[in-house]
């Protein structure tokens, strides 16, 4: 039972499931759900490196953002076709996390997280102070969407996300995957069985970036707009959010995670205009009442193991 | 800088201007380091309760009392007493449930409090920035330049406090007991230290530190919502660049950070911000105890 719950099985029927939505939903709801998506790939990138691999990055949102505004920048500013801006946001992505990580990687615990901060919100200094590049506070605006209509964009959205849900699971099922976890569980046993543990902690954090850059990538055509906010350390908490709220031991928990966070942000802006106080007042009640996360409350309750 | 005239006028304004922002950096930053350093929480609120303090600020210069002086005055030991019973109330009823956890859980937590603050500020008093008018003590004047004596003021309160803390916790009863509680729990508490108030009281300290501070920021800086997440992000660049739990590190990493702010948004704008973040991370590589911190970094 744990095993279909948690395991790739799932990723079929919620990816029939998320197929349906444009077909039923207007432009608005396939929107909110496309930028579900996206968050919960975002949340997976960043539990690759949290749930798997036993570090928390306080700043994922450079990724993230990263991602997003190379996209723009290269469809926009430099006139290149979307595939191409993605493919380059993906380079960007991956240099900047070899970089952030290799330095960042000295540490652990609370410094490696300071690091991560500290490094985001660098990336987040840029964005704001480089205007002939991204826009400065007011960002870049008219980016285009592949397939124009909300409806088929979603489509792209859906398809590469699951894509990449795919091989991050395949990723963390391959020895490399064990390396992680064994690296998380006990670094010095990891170390002494012959693993570079530093090394593993390395691609891991390049496939975390990579994962949720790539997330990013797919964002900022879906809004047509992105600003600084995106790179902002808020961000980066609630990314973290994002992953506990579904689960950081359970593959999917941190995509359900990104889903279900959208979902309350809409019905709380719906209720009233101090959304952000209900945010937060769930935030808390998650911490105390679902310590292991919407989905890891679920797999417990059907009596599966977590992983 | 070169061939161009220094004003002297001018340097002098600027470096009073950052004097002021480095005071104001302190005593935040001197709060967060404080609960840091003693009770290992990273408290992503403290920015929330600058902003509460330069709230009550507000609503104590406009509203209860008549005369600039008087206000500044009593907003100052309003924001104080407010946020120390907010601090108290926060520690007592969440996080001291949050102690056993991961870092994860308590940042969240704190993050969670944040939203929570932000939202409750814009029920109370709105949306819009809230000036205060005027600025008690008047000015003097350095060249073509006005510098108020309010800045000369808050700079003493940072230098009060800072000495404040130091003979507290190297000369007290109470401070050597939170000491002792902070570096071993349980010898401290087998000796007859009541490290749960103590734990209380330090945060209530740290919190009363937050508020104060947003208080003084006020006259100069407005208060609004969201001010505290600029606040708490350049905090904790101060409290690593100068060491987690050192009062001393704090202080010279808000001088640090005021100081290579305000300059470089005169001689290179672009690396204003930027320049904080670079200085942060370079710590964090190079020495990541900080510039005057003692605590041995786990390596793995």
């Amino acid at each position: 039972m744990a095993r279909i719950m948690t395991g790739v099985n799932w990723l079929i029927p919620v990816f029939a499931l998320l197929a349906v939505v444009p077909l039923v939903a207007g432009p608005f709801y396939s929107r909110l759900v496309a930028t579900g998506i996206l968050y919960g790939v975002a949340a997976v990138g960043f539990n690759v490196l949290f749930g798997y691999t036993g570090l928390l990055s306080f700043g994922h949102a450079m990724f993230w953002g990263t991602g997003a505004y190379v996209v723009a920048i290269g469809t926009v500013k430099l006139s290149l076709g979307f595939p191409q801006s993605f493919l380059l946001a993906l380079g960007v992505v991956l240099l900047l996390a070899l970089v952030t990580g290799y330095l960042s990687l000295r540490h652990t615990k609370i410094y490696f997280a300071m690091l991560t901060l500290a490094f985001s919100q660098l990336v987040y200094a840029v964005a704001l102070k480089w205007r002939s590049v991204t826009g400065a506070d007011e960002g870049i605006y008219g980016i285009p969407r592949p397939l124009g209509d909300i409806e088929d964009y979603y489509y792209v959205v859906l398809v590469v996300s699951f894509a990449t849900l795919f091989l991050t699971w395949k990723l963390l099922r391959s020895p490399l995957g064990l390396a992680f976890r064994s690296v998380r569980d006990n670094p010095y046993r990891a170390e002494v069985v012959g693993y570079s543990v530093n090394r593993v902690r390395l691609v891991s954090f390049l496939v975390s970036g990579l994962v949720t850059g790539i997330a990013g990538a797919l964002y900022s055509p879906l809004q047509s707009s992105i600003n600084p906010d995106s790179l902002y350390w808020t961000f980066s908490a609630a990314i973290v959010f994002m992953a506990i709220l579904g689960g950081s031991r359970v593959f999917l928990g941190p995509f359900i995670g990104g889903l279900v966070y959208v979902f309350i942000q809409d019905i709380a802006m719906g209720l009233t205009e101090y959304w952000l106080l209900i945010t937060g007042l769930i935030l808390g009640a998650v911490i105390f009442i679902l310590p292991s996360g919407i989905v890891g409350f679920i797999v417990k309750l059907a009596g599966g193991d977590e992983e | 800088m070169l061939g161009i005239v220094v004003d002297l006028g001018y340097v002098a304004a600027q470096t009073a201007n950052a004097l002021f922002y480095s005071s104001i950096l302190f005593l935040i930053a001197s709060g967060l380091s404080l609960i840091f350093g003693i009770m290992r929480v990273l408290n992503l609120a403290h920015g929330a309760f600058y902003m509460v303090g330069a709230y009550v600020m507000y609503t104590v210069f406009t509203r209860l009392v008549s005369g600039a002086e008087v206000g500044v005055v009593a907003g100052i030991l309003a924001a104080g007493l407010v946020l120390a019973a907010i601090g108290y109330l926060v520690e007592v009823g969440l996080l001291k449930w949050v102690y056993s956890k991961p870092e994860e859980v308590q940042l969240l937590l704190t993050f969670a409090l944040i939203l929570v603050f932000d939202d409750t500020v814009k029920i109370i008093w709105g949306t819009e920035y809230k000036a205060l008018q005027s600025i008690p003590w008047g000015s003097f004047r350095v060249g073509e330049y006005l510098i108020p004596v309010y800045y000369i003021v808050t700079v003493a309160v940072a230098v009060v406090v800072a000495f404040g803390l130091w003979i507290m916790f190297t000369r007290t009863i109470t401070g050597k007991k939170i000491r002792a509680a902070a570096s071993y729990p349980d010898i401290a508490a087998a000796l007859g230290v009541n490290t749960r108030i103590l734990f209380s009281l330090t945060f209530a300290l740290g919190a009363a530190l937050a508020g104060i501070s947003g208080a003084m920021a006020a006259p100069i800086l407005t208060a609004y919502p969201g001010m505290g997440t600029e606040a708490i992000v350049l905090s904790f660049a101060i409290i690593v660049i100068g060491g987690m739990g050192s009062i001393l590190g704090s202080f010279i990493g808000a001088l640090i950070v005021g100081f290579s702010r305000t300059f470089m948004a005169i001689v290179y704008p672009v690396l204003e911000i930027a320049l904080v973040y670079i200085v942060m991370a370079l710590i964090l590589i190079i020495k990541p105890t900080g510039l005057f911190g003692e605590r041995e970094v786990e390596r793995r």
